[in-house]
């Protein structure tokens, strides 16, 4: 039996109850018999997670990140890297944070009346969180995708244009007619819109219009992608279009998605990390987390027996 | 089925009285209408004539000797009068909802709101008494000597004379004062309702709240706005007491810039009331019910192409996304 790695990090929060039970024999090793969680009791540490919460040269450094909604604690010390160019996926059951977690990382949650983020994330070394930062500045070199697909009631053209127009990227129409033409190429949906650039996006298929916000947020060329649960509202073919398409954007850039597909995440994911009730329980390479996982959790939920 | 009966005799009351009013005035005014041809509108003369000689009979209409009714001035001073006061609405009603919507925190909102909507609840005689004893003063002494220096020198029309402080502006002002409620409120809701899938959209792409406001926010709202806007216009047209009392009333006069004297359609009935009872043909009344007529009517066209506007622009929409 492999001895789990441990974050480094432990959260101010950390009880000694937690580490009691930490030490007292974590049931790392699943009995095959049937476990409902019933409790937030997961035998972890405040801030400590199995697998490897690290990689070298990061995009994003999380330390002991929570989020609350005034009292509630929604996400609970969470300490993770995210890759360069790197495809994380974040899984777990309703309600576990990792949407919220995912929201965070470009200070979406600002926009939340009584949230509150503690702990710190850097951006490229630098705090996303500092007060002096320019939150529209921040939001501009971190794309993201929502649940549905969300075009502005506009053009096809004036959807992808519009970040490129209010951070003033290019100088002629030209340029930006490029600009829009080469996201709209790299969301894989030109061959599809390019005859109909002028009209409306709201009347596009639903994968279309998704592909459409992809081509959206990559025009304000963006070093990292957050994905929140982006094919849950689409048919299997659209789905496999986005994933495609996943597949050919991490080359150039760093994605996170949250997905409630296991499947999803076993397929477009290097890294996995599964949360639970507010806390990461593990996190390392897809592979390994879905073949061979280390925490009973994870293990119960990646076999179905909840979630 | 007795129901169904009440139900359809209480809804046919309403448009019923429609219906009835405008009838009623077409018949009562007939004779004036007869009399006065389609020049009513186009000359800018309303004279009584003498009321001391002996009616004279005129294409078969009593008339006193003299007497020539037209309301161009009064149309002129209505339409000049509404412009203004939307012209200085829209933008501050705007931007009060803008403000609304989106710097004020939700539980002050609800106070701030119930405030806007509480000048709507403020009888128009107060509005005219309070324009009457403050604006009027202020603008004529402070706003109009110095509009007059500035955009009067590129503008001919707001050049001085600046004149007494009764006139067109001041009525345009009080007027603007009293629809920046409607149109800040009704946007405003319409702004708080919009999805917030769009404004995270923008925001997420790097808009600044403001950028996110008016370039997906408010255009998602713009038919509330125009909408709104018809409805602060229909109230505008309308308004009779304070315009009445800070219009400076004028008769027979054409505003030759934008300080001097006017007289709108419903202030000029109210004030000529009384001299035209005086009018022992009856003829005077008649054509202040033709005056009220002609009222109803551009009324009832602003509100009808407010609708048409919605429902095409709808359509539009509609068929486009398809």
């Amino acid at each position: 039996m492999p001895e789990p790695r441990r974050a480094e990090v432990s959260g101010a929060g950390g009880s000694a109850a937690g580490q009691h039970a930490a030490e007292s024999g974590l049931d790392l090793k699943p009995s095959g018999r049937v476990h409902v969680p019933s409790s937030l009791e997961d035998g972890l540490p405040t801030g400590a997670s199995v697998g490897n919460a690290f990689v070298d040269d990061p995009v994003f450094s999380c330390r002991d990140v929570s989020v609350f909604y005034g009292d509630k604690e929604a996400v609970r010390s969470v300490t993770l890297d995210i890759g360069q160019r790197q495809v994380l996926a974040a899984i777990g059951p309703s309600g576990c944070g990792k949407s919220t977690f995912l929201r965070c990382l470009n200070r979406m949650n600002d926009t939340i009346p009584g949230a509150r983020v503690t702990g710190t994330i850097t951006l490229d070394g630098q705090d996303v969180y500092d007060r002096r930062r320019d939150v529209a500045q921040l939001r501009a070199r971190i794309g993201m995708v929502f649940q549905r697909p969300n075009p502005f009631p506009k053009s096809i053209y004036e959807n992808v244009a519009y970040g490129p127009r209010i951070h003033k990227l290019t100088r002629s129409r030209a340029d930006l007619d490029e600009l829009v033409c080469t996201s709209l190429q790299r969301a894989g949906l030109w061959s599809e819109v390019k005859d109909r650039l002028n009209t409306l996006a709201t009347g596009l298929s639903g994968g279309q219009q998704q592909r459409l916000c992809i081509a959206r947020s990559l025009a304000v060329q963006p070093e990292v992608i957050l994905m929140d649960e982006p094919c849950s509202a689409l048919d299997p073919i659209a789905t496999a279009h986005i994933e495609d398409l996943i597949d050919e954007l991490r080359a150039s850039l760093a994605i996170v998605i949250v997905t409630h597909s296991m499947q999803q995440a076993a397929r477009v994911s290097e890294r996995t990390a599964y949360f639970h009730m507010g806390r990461l329980i593990e996190i390392g390479d897809t592979d390994d987390v879905f073949t061979n996982p280390q925490h009973r959790l994870t293990e119960d939920y990646i076999t179905g027996r909840f979630g | 089925m007795k129901f169904k009966v009440w139900l359809g005799v209480v809804a046919g009351v309403l448009p019923a009285a429609l219906v009835a009013i405008v009838l009623f005035l077409a018949v009562y005014s007939w004779p004036a209408i007869h009399f006065n041809g389609p020049g009513f509108v186009v000359r800018d003369v309303w004279n009584l004539g003498n009321l001391y000689a002996n009616p004279v009979t005129v294409h078969g209409v009593q008339i006193q000797p003299g007497a020539s009714y037209g309301i161009l001035f009064l149309i002129v001073g209505t339409l000049l009068s509404t412009l203004i006061a939307l012209l200085l609405a829209v933008p501050v009603g705007v931007g009060a909802a803008i403000f609304l919507a989106e710097a004020v925190p939700d539980h002050l909102r609800m106070w701030i709101s119930f405030f806007v909507e509480l000048l709507m609840a403020i009888p128009s005689v107060v509005f005219g008494l309070w324009g009457y004893v403050v604006v009027i003063p202020f603008l004529s002494r402070h706003l109009f000597p110095f509009l007059a220096l500035t955009i009067g020198r590129v503008i001919p029309f707001f050049a001085g004379p600046t004149g007494s402080g009764y006139g067109l502006l001041t009525a345009g002002v009080v007027l603007a004062l009293m629809i920046v409620p409607i149109i800040a409120a009704t946007l405003r809701d319409a702004l708080v309702n919009q999805p917030a899938s769009m404004r995270e959209a923008a925001l997420a792409l790097g808009a600044t709240r403001f950028e996110a406001m008016w370039r997906v926010t408010l255009p998602g709202a713009r038919k509330t706005l125009i909408g709104a806007t018809f409805l602060a216009l229909g109230r505008a047209l309308g308004e009779t007491m304070a315009v009445l009392m800070v219009s400076g009333n004028a008769l027979n006069y054409l505003p030759r810039n934008v300080y001097d004297p006017i007289s709108t359609m419903a202030a000029f009935i109210v004030s000529q009331l009384d001299s035209a009872l005086q009018d022992p043909t009856g003829l005077a009344v008649r054509s202040l019910a033709e005056i009220a007529l002609v009222l109803s009517i551009i009324s009832i066209i602003v509100n009808a192409a407010a609708r048409l506007i919605l429902v095409v622009w709808g359509n539009v929409q509609r068929s486009m996304a398809v």
